[in-house]
């Protein structure tokens, strides 16, 4: 079992290690960007930079400096924002985001296999066929007009919830009613249909006519039998779905304004700072390789088949 | 002529089953895809006939018209006057006045009249500019929102075939080198896909647009050099299944070259895949350039894209909402449109499929 | 084997829609199973030797199949009449079924001793404890070595010959009167088939089972069935004892079978011997003699008609040829 672990650890290394080299070339050779000496940078600025990256110093050793610096934890200085590093905007923005994102996917996870498991049981059902066409919508229609339509519509002319904000005045939590499912709902539809096609799938297969075939009841065939095998996709797509998770929070956070990191990427992409923008890149891609990382050893739990020698 | 079909001895029809035909069969009877397959081709046909429609351009600038919303009775004018209106009745009132008084009449008098005569020059004619009509609407510059509807699904749809293509291209080279010759060059390939998975694709496509400045090629390139991934692996499987099958070896038994053997025997059978894969990769792109555009680091003005439309209406969508719901719908039929298709064509010439959902 | 009949199977019809027609798998079959009898179900892929079974389970999947007609008698009750609660109880528990692929028959996800121990709870109304003895009682019975020990196990851990062992332990755990076996060597290597069949063999007499062979291979037949029914397109095309329908088969489709089957015994070289053309498409098959088409004895009244059922001598034939000649 640990060397099935530290191999997958290992396998991490890699893609970690392009991402941080990527990182500090991009920062490096942005146009625009805190190295490029054509433009006229002011003092107090140009003053940080020298000093955190030793420019006289030959590259390689800027490199191994900057590598050992991201291993600690530092991110570096903001290029457009003198006052504060990278590191403040990061841990100030990042549980913002973490919390609707887990939340989310949270939700998404139980209500979208809730609905896919009632879904199979009662195939070509009436249930059955609004449950798809509604999940339908969450696959098709992009975030931003789903957000957009659920806050003209429950905010703004129902009044149910408030437009904006977080977390502060008297709506309290509720302001996070409205992101949270914007951002669930294409992967609560995603886990709907799939589990629905997967426990379809299982119902056909021989293991459950064998089952059949013994005298089990249903209920007790669809909980013990099924549900262990057709959930599997459901857990393996937690990793990509969080990856999208990650995503579509950019989007969720600029229509409802919260100040979390997609809002603090997206605007350091407009101001090209670049410092920013791969700090934020290396926390997003460190927490979704963990993800991953932690999804295949559930997966592995999960799966008797798979060996861990 | 006897048209009649062949028939066995127990006078069973016999039916000769060629993929297309069968697949088409298939196709034609689903209702859904058939539906979709319409409303594209319709889409298409708007888009490529924009230039001879009677419709507005997309980016003259008519000021005072400004924020209209959509309306198939009343021109432009008349709008402009009940909105003056309104708001004189708002001031009015707190003066605590139900009614209008004279200087406010005349003052709309002078408007009508003003719109019953003013003229401008557009496109090298001489028209009322006030009597236009928007079924759509108009944006904050008075540009018609209709035109910028149609006109953003121009790019849209483009890029959404362009980038299709280019990736779908890029992924069947790359995937059917990496299956065909399998071995080291496999290998390589394989865990270069691998490490380019995990990396934060958005945020990849995002950093390039930062770097590279925000234009429609960049954003190409952008799209192209992160999506080809998923095209590439597919490929690379249905080769390497279908390179030990039985009629490949047929053909290396008579002789047949590698490229040869690629070309004209593995990719033809692997087309079926790639087509359905590129049916539904094209609302994928068309998704991701509407998230860029969103952001604002998509398409930029005067261009448009329905991302970009959409992106731009969502800070006044209180006042205004047709400026959002407007091209989000138009988006949203085509996309339904084109999954809908791409569904059908899956389960016309693969209805064993393990990918359906 | 006993003269008391356990099975009777009458009328038995079972369709299926699809896209392109009603597909009549099985349409009126007649059979009845002795106790302690083993039966054998022979014929070529898609001929509804399975179904047929099947549909006495009242295993098919209903939408696109059903039963259309008939009765399946089990010690005088129609089983096609009984509630579903009545039907589970004799799922398993008076009628076992085991199937052609060992490695898609067990759960990947569960152990053994769960997947055995359930069956056993359910029917005999054991405790955890001692159910689970029986299971392993019963894996020794099949030749598993180190029965306490791999009944925990999962089946990915065993090979196909032991996990269609185990199939067999799980359907023969609860004391059935009869165990179908549809295929159950056909998936697996040709030394391991002797073993199973052995099995099957030896414990079908030891508890007074009867089976119901289902297979499309003469061979296996040959050394184990008391009786053998031949079906060909849905229908049984004949019936007879074993040693009887090889020494005299009568219906052209069995005796080309027999001659089809490669000898070691015959002297010389020989071509090896197939029988022409094509199973029937069982979409909107009309009713005339299914097999003409592919038969050197085809007459007039074969293209018309579906023979009826002719009675001879202990055994039962369908065709034209021998109806002539009353």
């Amino acid at each position: 079992m640990t060397k099935f672990i530290i191999r997958r650890l290992i396998g991490l290394v890699p893609t970690l290690f392009v991402i941080v080299t990527l990182s500090f070339f991009i920062i490096r050779v942005a146009p625009g960007g805190p190295f490029d000496l054509e433009k006229r940078l002011p003092p107090t600025i140009k003053k940080n930079i020298e000093r955190k990256y030793h420019l006289d110093e030959p590259v390689l050793v800027q490199y191994g400096r900057y590598v050992l610096d991201v291993l600690r934890g530092d991110l570096g200085p903001s290029y457009r924002n003198p006052d504060h590093d990278v590191n403040y905007f990061v841990w100030n923005s990042l549980p913002k985001s973490m919390l609707i994102g887990v939340l989310a996917l949270g939700i998404s996870v139980v209500v979208g296999i809730g609905v896919g498991m009632i879904s199979a049981m009662r195939q070509n059902s009436w249930a059955d066929y609004s449950a798809m066409s509604f999940a339908v919508i969450g696959i098709t229609v992009p975030l931003f007009v789903i957000g957009p339509v659920l806050m003209y519509a429950f905010a703004m002319r129902l009044h149910w919830l408030p437009t904006s904000g977080w977390l502060s005045g008297e709506a309290g939590w509720l302001t996070l009613v409205l992101p949270v499912v914007t951002l669930a709902f294409p992967y609560f539809a995603y886990n709907a249909r799939l589990s629905r096609a997967s426990i379809l799938e299982v119902l056909r297969s021989d293991y459950v006519r064998t089952a059949r075939a013994k005298g089990l009841r249903d209920s007790v065939i669809m909980f013990k039998h099924v549900l262990k095998g057709a959930l599997l996709p459901v857990v393996s797509f937690l990793g990509p779905a969080f990856a999208g998770i990650v995503t579509g929070s950019v989007v969720v956070e600029r229509i409802f304004r919260i100040p979390g990191m997609g809002q603090f990427f997206v605007q350091a992409a407009f101001n090209r700072d670049y410092t920013l923008l791969m700090g934020d890149v290396i926390v997003y891609s460190v927490i979704l390789v963990v993800m991953n990382f932690g999804v295949d050893i559930v997966y592995g739990f999960l799966d008797p088949r798979i060996s861990y020698s | 002529m006897n048209k009649q079909p062949p028939v066995n001895e127990l006078n069973q029809p016999l039916k000769g089953v060629s993929l297309w035909r069968d697949a088409w069969r298939r196709l034609s009877k689903n209702k859904m895809a058939m539906g979709g397959l319409v409303v594209v081709v319709i889409y298409a046909l708007v888009c490529v006939l924009a230039p001879v429609l009677p419709i507005y351009s997309y980016k003259f600038q008519v000021l005072e018209h400004q924020y209209l919303p959509p309306s198939l009775s009343k021109n432009a004018g008349q709008l402009m006057v009940e909105r003056q209106e309104q708001l004189l009745l708002a001031m009015a009132g707190k003066d605590e006045r139900r009614e209008l008084n004279e200087e406010e009449l005349a003052l709309l008098e002078a408007m009508r009249g003003k719109i019953d005569t003013e003229t401008a020059e557009i496109d090298g004619k001489t028209v009322l500019v006030h009597h236009r009509r928007y079924p759509f609407g108009t944006d904050p510059l008075g540009r018609d929102l209709l035109a910028r509807v149609i006109y953003g699904g121009q790019v849209s749809i483009a890029i959404g075939l362009v980038g299709t293509i280019t990736s779908v291209l890029i992924g069947i080279i790359i995937g059917a080198v990496a299956g065909y010759a399998g071995g080291q060059l496999d290998y390589l390939i394989t865990r270069f896909i691998d490490v380019m998975y995990g990396l934060p694709y958005m945020m990849l496509v995002i950093i390039l647009m930062a770097l590279f400045g925000r234009n429609i090629l960049n954003l190409f390139l952008a799209l192209a050099i992160v999506s080809w991934l998923t095209e590439a692996r597919v490929v690379r499987g249905q080769i390497i299944s279908l390179k030990n099958a039985e009629f490949v070896q047929a053909a290396r038994s008579v002789g047949a070259g590698t490229g040869r053997i690629i070309f004209r025997h593995l990719v033809p059978n692997t087309l079926g895949v790639i087509v359905v894969f590129a049916t539904l990769r094209i609302p994928s792109f068309i998704m991701l350039e509407a998230f860029l555009s969103f952001l604002g680091l998509g398409v930029q003005a005067p261009f448009a894209s329905w991302g970009s439309l959409v992106g731009e209406a969502v800070e006044g969508m209180n006042l205004y909402p047709w400026r959002l719901f407007i091209p989000a719908l138009a988006m949203v039929i085509f996309l339904f449109a084109m999954n809908f298709l791409g569904d059908g064509l899956r389960d016309a010439l693969d209805p064993q499929s393990k990918n359906k959902l | 084997m006993d003269t008391e009949v356990i099975l009777q199977v009458k009328d038995l019809q079972t369709y299926f829609n699809t896209d392109d027609g009603i597909v009549k798998a099985v349409d009126g079959i007649s059979y009845q199973l002795h106790r302690g009898e083993t039966l054998g179900l022979v014929g070529e892929s898609g001929c509804g030797k399975s179904v047929s079974c099947l549909s006495v389970m009242k295993l098919i999947p209903s939408p696109p199949g059903r039963i259309v007609g008939g009765q399946a008698l089990l010690d005088g009750q129609d089983i096609f009449r009984q509630s579903p609660a009545e039907v589970r109880r004799i799922r398993g528990g008076r009628i076992s079924m085991i199937f052609q692929d060992p490695m898609t028959c067990l759960n990947p996800f569960l152990r053994i001793s769960t997947q055995m121990v359930e069956t056993i709870r359910l029917h005999q109304g054991l405790g955890a404890a001692q159910a689970k003895d029986k299971a392993v009682d019963m894996l020794r019975l099949v030749g598993i070595p180190n029965p306490a020990k791999r009944v925990d196990a999962y089946p990915h851990q065993f090979s196909g010959g032991m996990r269609q062992r185990v199939m067999i332990a799980m359907a023969l755990s609860c004391n059935p009167e009869i165990l179908i076996a549809d295929e159950p060597t056909t998936a697996l290597d040709v030394t391991i088939q002797a073993q199973i069949l052995e099995i099957i063999k030896k414990l079908s007499r030891e508890l007074g089972t009867a089976v119901i062979l289902i297979t499309h291979d003469l061979g296996v037949v040959a050394g184990m069935c008391d009786n053998i029914c031949v079906m060909y397109a849905g229908r049984i095309v004949e019936k007879a004892p074993v040693n009887v329908l090889y020494r005299e088969p009568k219906h052209p489709y069995t005796q080309g079978l027999i001659k089809s089957v490669p000898r070691l015994d015959r002297p010389g070289k020989q071509r090896l011997h197939s029988i022409e053309g094509q199973p029937p498409n069982l979409i909107e098959l009309p009713d005339v003699c299914a097999f003409h088409p592919r038969c050197e004895f085809a007459m007039d009244v074969c293209r018309r008609k579906y023979p009826p059922e002719t009675a001879l001598d202990g055994r039962m034939v369908r065709c034209w040829l021998y109806e002539e000649n009353k």
